[in-house]
């Protein structure tokens, strides 16, 4: 099968060519079009398919990456949009959780008061109200208010609606009345309802996560058919699926419905190829680490699988979102970061960003203030000669510039100063690491740490050594990975339920468990069936948010396939006393176990690819390209050592190589301290050996 | 100025910001591991990490700053008693503090203390304090105990007591707060999720200890304190020399001659690079009803934090490091026996909205010297605790009713949200209608009252809670007589208001403070929230601001005239009817 992936990033569209079979590859890169970014995708294409040699309808699939529905939401830039909701419940989408975001200002924004998805007038209310604990109908829904309301809006011009109605995720009927009342109304108008988008309990977080899918459906309902037709006038006739928050594609006639579902999935993508490149070589226990200029990325895979956020903890733009979405962590460190003194004379590194423009001092585009990347010039980690593949040219003296400004500042020197920038840096990317392994019970060492993303195999090393991670493995075409992870992952739907199931009953509870996921086992499967997915190649997961009766976070447990019964419930709760016990050092014997949310997860498996032709591999005389003085911290301090600089793509296959050593490829640059050592893998992957902290 | 830190800028910062991801996670997982809505939902609850002698190094992000502000103060009454009783600290040592008049403030607010060993040194205490559902004061739940006479009408008084003794459970201890607090399983609960976060803080403590060693974490305390010494003392140096002075006033309780409309005095001096406060001229201590505010806990938080954020906003200085550094430069002196250093054994419990109203004092008496940081006149908030029986067992919940901010230099005040030193959230409506026998019928903005200015005041909120079973509410609030401050021209905000709806539609109004009343099945608690003052002349506001308004419903065209000099015709502002106005 012919796969093009494709990735619209904030500077450049990536693509990749795979035929699954041969495991044949193509990448291609273009600088990104924001005013339309189908222009650079469809363009792309067209080139991709030249490069390969492929005729265009020969591809089967484009899995596209796209951030119009991110930048939608973050540039506030979304559809007039209205709300028909309860009456005596207007605001809650302006009142929110009635905590401001800072705790210590007075003059500080609140977004959904200041950027509101949805302006007063066009929250309408109507009579009719449900209530625990099975939705039983308190009030009727008044069903000509729904169509006052309706005209309303349409004559206010909003191109989209949200319905949200408390307790819908007891009982849908009253939102999906409504819902065919407006489209009675207004036909063309973009509806969505709270119990189709994220059918759970907590109001103010449903409704936001619903009127922001209203918000940029328009946006992107249009984004997506013009891509779609722009293709086929090309002569691709490939089915468009797009990447979701969630880790998994879906086809593009379900983002347009939910496009709520892709607001974080260019990470999504990423970690998805670090996981692909870490199987390459046989491993499924990592962590995957994507620098880029401004932020980096951290997600978590275990067992070949990533561990999903806490719907709790997901929000964007300062809004909470209630979504499925792959447990990725974001920090503003990257290449761009800026390093200064803060007002009190603390030595800061970010979160404040050169960007691109004016970008670090190195760059020549007008930059004066020290970055990271500024840091690693001085220390001679960057070839200012031969940088993105000798693209561009490196300002040394800059960088030095810069870097000594802030060097008397802090009365230190040149080099102490610059290795401080990347100490900090990387301080802070181990702190966010031990957010998601340690303080949940997960041992680092346990892990190999992928690093992609122009910078991540620049500071790899020093990360993996703070955090005591032993291996390091940087992908065959790090600046690529998430463009890989758009052709590596599968269809991938998700459903949940809130449910409230007692251990006091296990009896009963394992009942209405099997019944409800088998109820939505059955919908999953008649959406993959209806994308054209054979029974044999699709897959269920099915989990449940558990949590001690009384409190108010949950721990995600895997629920085995097929029907329950008391016994294997037992099991269940067993396991989540081992999680909690993982997770906060103690468990409450004793108290009752509830299950909140029933989830299940549907995959479509897309076709394997095969492993990337790697070659022959060369000799290290060959990839020796000359030597680089690069100074490193060594117990007795910095030193500056005579650096061999190698060719990645000549590198010998099986071969370890000593460090100190400097690998070059187009797309980054790798570092091996002197502790460290390395082979490149026939896998494709470079798999570094972390020395000891000495 | 702080001396020069004896450490390198880069090992400071690596140390400093693992001291802040501690902090973080111990409150992530406080509020993930308790059971009351007061802690998980409404995060009433505190995290911390202190030196040796309870300097605070580092705060949980999360948490209400009511909380995690006093926990030095906890700790450096927690040593003082130990060490007059002559107890030592050990490891596997747990404390338990709730001692109003040595920190906590008031008794619901427990704290628990983890002391960090290192090689046989105190080295510093993780520490996590929470609000609890009940203390076992007269009615149920552990707000609007407002008819306390002294503190021992309050509850259960614990002071420095090791509920865990070099790793043995105190049992004696635990079955007395058992058999003495409704909702047992509930508060005990909510105590083992505390003392299982001072663990895991204690637990990282040491690990950065052995890390970098007691020499280099104490060297980076030290320059983290004087960091953020050094940012406070340039805020305080860049506001103009001067007295400043402002007053507010107290509802007290209504209708009680004695005990009402009571003064706030606020007298800043600020010279050079630190501010004296002085609260000379508020009302003496109430000494028979518990609306005094103790000095270490209330009055010292609600003045620190209110400086902290008008001088540095983080919406303008970004994050900085919270830590005792920060309260350096200012002094505060209070007259012993006043309102704001009340004497042992005055009641305390419901002094929560008396020190947010403090914290808004001071706000407007630095108004005058930094008008474009401050904001008008806040609206105040409110605590009921509902509560009721279910066989032999009482269920017990406590809500905040949300205020408003005043207008500010540029922008409007904030609708609907917790203000000044308290942060905390509301319950879901879908959560709390799931648990217990409430059902919300109203929540939404309270629409016509707002401080008219250039930049209006907030709008409040409009809640009710309806009793599916009979049941009852003890209420503590403010702000019934006295509106929030208007600001350079601006209007004054709107006064609150509560009562009590009956099933056929009859509505008595309440006062600001309620002992417990009963409330039969069918009737509601209705709480129609305060309105923040208006800051700068209405007449200068931006017609295009007054349409937003009217067409959102907020305001009428008629207050758009009167209050706005702004003419509306049809759904736009009539531009030459609203010069006339204006002329």
């Amino acid at each position: 099968m012919r796969l093009i992936g494709v990735d619209v990033g904030g500077t450049f569209t990536d693509l990749v060519c795979v035929e699954t079979e041969s495991g044949a590859l193509t990448i291609h890169k273009v600088p990104t079009t924001p005013h339309d970014p189908s222009e650079a995708v469809l363009n792309g294409i067209l080139e991709l398919c030249e490069l390969a040699g492929v005729a265009r309808e020969s591809v089967d699939r484009v899995l596209h990456g796209t951030t119009t529905a991110t930048n939608a939401i973050l540039e506030h830039d979304g559809a007039l949009t209205g709300l028909i909701t309860n009456e005596g419940y207007r605001d809650i989408l302006h009142i929110g959780r009635h905590q401001r975001p800072q705790h210590y200002s007075i003059r500080q924004e609140v977004p959904w008061q200041d950027r509101p998805l949805v302006k007063r007038r066009h929250r309408k209310v109507v009579a009719g109200r449900m209530a625990p604990p099975e939705g039983r109908v308190l009030v009727p829904l008044d069903e000509a208010g729904v169509r006052a309301a309706a005209r309303e809006l349409r004559e206010e011009g909003v191109e989209a609606i949200a319905i949200c109605f408390l307790f819908s995720y007891l009982d849908p009927a009253h939102e999906q009345r409504a819902r065919e009342i407006v489209l009675e109304e207004y036909p063309e108008v973009f509806v969505t309802t709270s119990a189709e988008v994220s059918p759970q309990f907590r109001e103010f977080e449903r409704f936001t996560t619903t009127a922001m899918n209203a918000f940029i459906g328009p946006k992107v309902r249009r984004y997506v058919s013009r891509l779609e037709e722009r293709l086929a006038e090309n002569g691709l006739t490939a089915d468009l699926h797009i990447m979701g928050s969630n880790g998994g594609v879906a086809t593009a006639r379900m983002v347009c419905e939910l496009p709520v579902m892709t607001l974080l999935s260019g990470p999504a993508a990423g970690i998805i190829g670090g996981a692909w490149a870490g199987a390459l070589s046989g491993r499924d226990s990592l962590i995957t680490f994507d620098v880029g200029g401004t932020s980096a990325d951290i997600g978590i895979v275990r067992d070949g699988a990533f561990a999903e956020a806490s719907a709790r903890d997901t929000s964007i733009a300062g809004f909470p979102l209630m979504v499925p979405m792959i447990d990725i962590h974001t920090i503003g460190a990257g290449g761009g970061s800026i390093a200064h003194l803060d007002a009190g004379g603390a030595f800061r590194v970010g979160p404040r960003s050169a960007g691109a423009v004016p970008g670090p001092a190195a760059y020549r585009r007008g930059g004066t203030k020290p970055t990271v990347t500024d840091a690693n010039v001085v220390l001679g980690r960057l070839d200012a000669g031969n940088f993105l593949g000798g693209a561009m040219s490196l300002d040394v003296d800059a960088a030095g510039r810069v870097i000594d400004g802030l060097a008397a500042e802090l009365g230190l020197s040149r080099l102490e100063t610059a290795e401080g920038i990347l100490t900090l840096v990387n301080a802070n990317m181990a702190n966010l690491v031990r957010s998601r392994t340690v303080q949940k019970g997960l041992d680092p060492r346990s892990f190999a740490l992928v690093a992609f993303g122009g910078g991540g195999p620049l500071q790899a090393v020093d990360v993996a050594a703070m955090l005591d991670i032993p291996e390091v493995i940087v992908p065959p075409a790090p600046g690529i990975t998430s463009a890989m992870g758009l052709v590596a992952t599968d269809m991938k739907y998700d459903l949940v339920r809130t449910a409230f199931l007692s251990s006091l009953d296990a009896e009963g509870a394992a009942a209405r468990a099997t019944a409800t996921l088998d109820a939505m086992q059955a919908e999953l499967a008649a959406r993959l069936a209806a994308d054209g997915f054979a029974e044999a190649d699709t897959a269920f997961e099915r989990s449940g948010d558990v949590r001690y009766v009384g409190q108010g976070y949950e721990l995600r447990v895997a629920i085995p396939a097929g029907p329950l019964d008391a016994a294997a419930m037992e099991a269940l709760f067993e396991v989540f006393t081992g999680l909690h016990r993982a997770e906060y050092g103690r468990i409450n014997p004793g108290n009752p176990i509830e299950i909140v949310n029933l989830r299940v997860s549907a995959a479509g498996r897309m076709p394997v690819l095969g492993r990337p032709a790697v070659g022959q591999g060369g000799s290290l005389k060959a990839a020796l390209l000359g030597h680089r003085p690069c100074t490193f911290r060594m117990a007795t301090g910095l030193e500056t050592l005579e650096t061999p600089v190698y060719l990645r793509g000549s590198l010998p296959l099986g071969e370890r190589i000593a460090g100190p050593a400097i690998i070059v490829q187009k797309d980054t640059t790798s570092i091996l301290r002197p502790q460290d050592s390395m082979v490149a893998d026939p896998g494709g992957n470079l798999l570094i050996q972390v020395g000891g902290k000495d | 100025m702080p001396e020069t830190p004896r450490i390198d800028p880069v090992s400071a910062s690596v140390i400093q910001g693992a001291l802040q991801s501690i902090a973080i996670e111990m409150g992530y997982k406080l509020m993930r591991m308790s059971y009351s809505s007061i802690i998980r939902e409404s995060e009433d609850f505190g995290a911390a990490l202190t030196d040796a002698t309870g300097r605070q190094i580092a705060e949980s992000m999360q948490s209400t700053p009511l909380q995690s502000g006093p926990i030095a103060g906890y700790v450096e009454n927690v040593l003082k008693v130990l060490a007059e009783r002559g107890e030592t600290i050990a490891p596997g040592d747990v404390i338990m503090h709730n001692d109003p008049y040595g920190g906590a403030s008031h008794g619901p607010d427990i704290a628990f203390l983890v002391p960090v060993f290192w090689e046989g040194e105190l080295a510093g205490f993780s520490a996590t304090t929470a609000h609890h559902l009940d203390v076992g004061a007269q009615t149920p739940g552990s707000a609007g105990i407002v008819d306390a006479i002294d503190v021992y009408a309050e509850g259960l008084q614990f002071k420095a007591i090791k509920v865990v003794e070099g790793g043995r459970r105190n049992a004696a201890v635990w079955q007395i707060l058992r058999d003495n607090v409704r909702a047992p399983k509930l508060v005990v609960g909510d105590m083992e999720a505390q003392i299982a976060a001072c663990e895991i803080g204690a637990e990282r403590f040491r690990a950065l200890l052995a890390e970098h060693g007691p020499a280099r974490v104490t060297a980076a305390i030290d320059a983290l304190m004087d960091h953020s010494e050094t940012l406070m003392r340039r805020a305080i140096a860049a506001v103009p020399d001067g007295v400043y002075r402002a007053t507010t006033m107290l509802d007290g309780f209504e209708g009680d001659p004695e005990r009402s409309d009571l003064t706030l005095a606020v007298t800043l001096t600020v010279a050079g690079d630190s501010i004296d406060v002085d609260l000379t001229g508020t009302s003496p201590q109430v000494s028979d009803r518990p609306i005094n505010m103790p000095f270490t806990g209330t009055t010292d938080i609600a003045i620190w934090l209110t400086l902290r954020s008008i001088l540095l906003d983080s919406a303008v200085h970004g994050v900085i490091p919270q830590n005792s550094g920060l309260t350096r430069p200012v002094t505060i002196r209070a007259p012993k026996g006043c309102l704001a250093n009340p004497s042992f054994p005055a009641p305390v419990i419901a002094r929560f909205t008396g020190g947010n109203q403090l914290a808004d004092t001071v706000m407007k008496a630095l108004a005058q010297a930094v008008p474009g940081q401050v904001s008008a006149g806040i609206g105040n908030l409110k605590v009921i605790a509902f509560s009721g029986l279910q066989g032999e067992s009482h269920w017990v919940h406590m809500e905040i009713f949300e205020g408003s901010y005043g207008g500010r230099e540029g922008m409007d005040g904030m609708d609907a949200v917790d203000t000044l030193y308290a942060n905390t959230r509301n319950n879901p409506i879908e959560d709390i209608e799931t648990h217990l026998p409430l059902r919300v019928t109203r929540y939404e903005l309270r629409e016509g009252v707002a401080g008219a200015g250039r930049w209006r005041g907030g709008f409040g909120s409009v809640r009710a809670f309806e009793f599916l079973e009979n049941g009852g509410g003890s209420v503590e609030g403010e702000g019934h007589r006295y509106a929030p401050w208007g600001f350079l021209g601006g209007a004054e905000g709107g006064t609150s208001r509560l009562g009590i709806a009956a099933a056929d539609g009859g509505f008595t109004d309440l006062p600001s403070k309620v002992s417990y009343r009963a409330a039969k099945a069918g009737e509601s608690f209705v709480a129609f929230g305060p309105a923040g003052g208006g800051y700068g002349n209405p007449f200068e506001r931006d017609p295009a601001a007054v349409l937003d308004d009217v067409l959102d419903g907020l305001i009428s065209e008629e207050t758009a005239r009167e209050s706005y000099g702004v003419a509306i015709s049809g759904r736009s502002v009539d531009a030459e009817a609203t010069a006339a106005l204006r002329a």
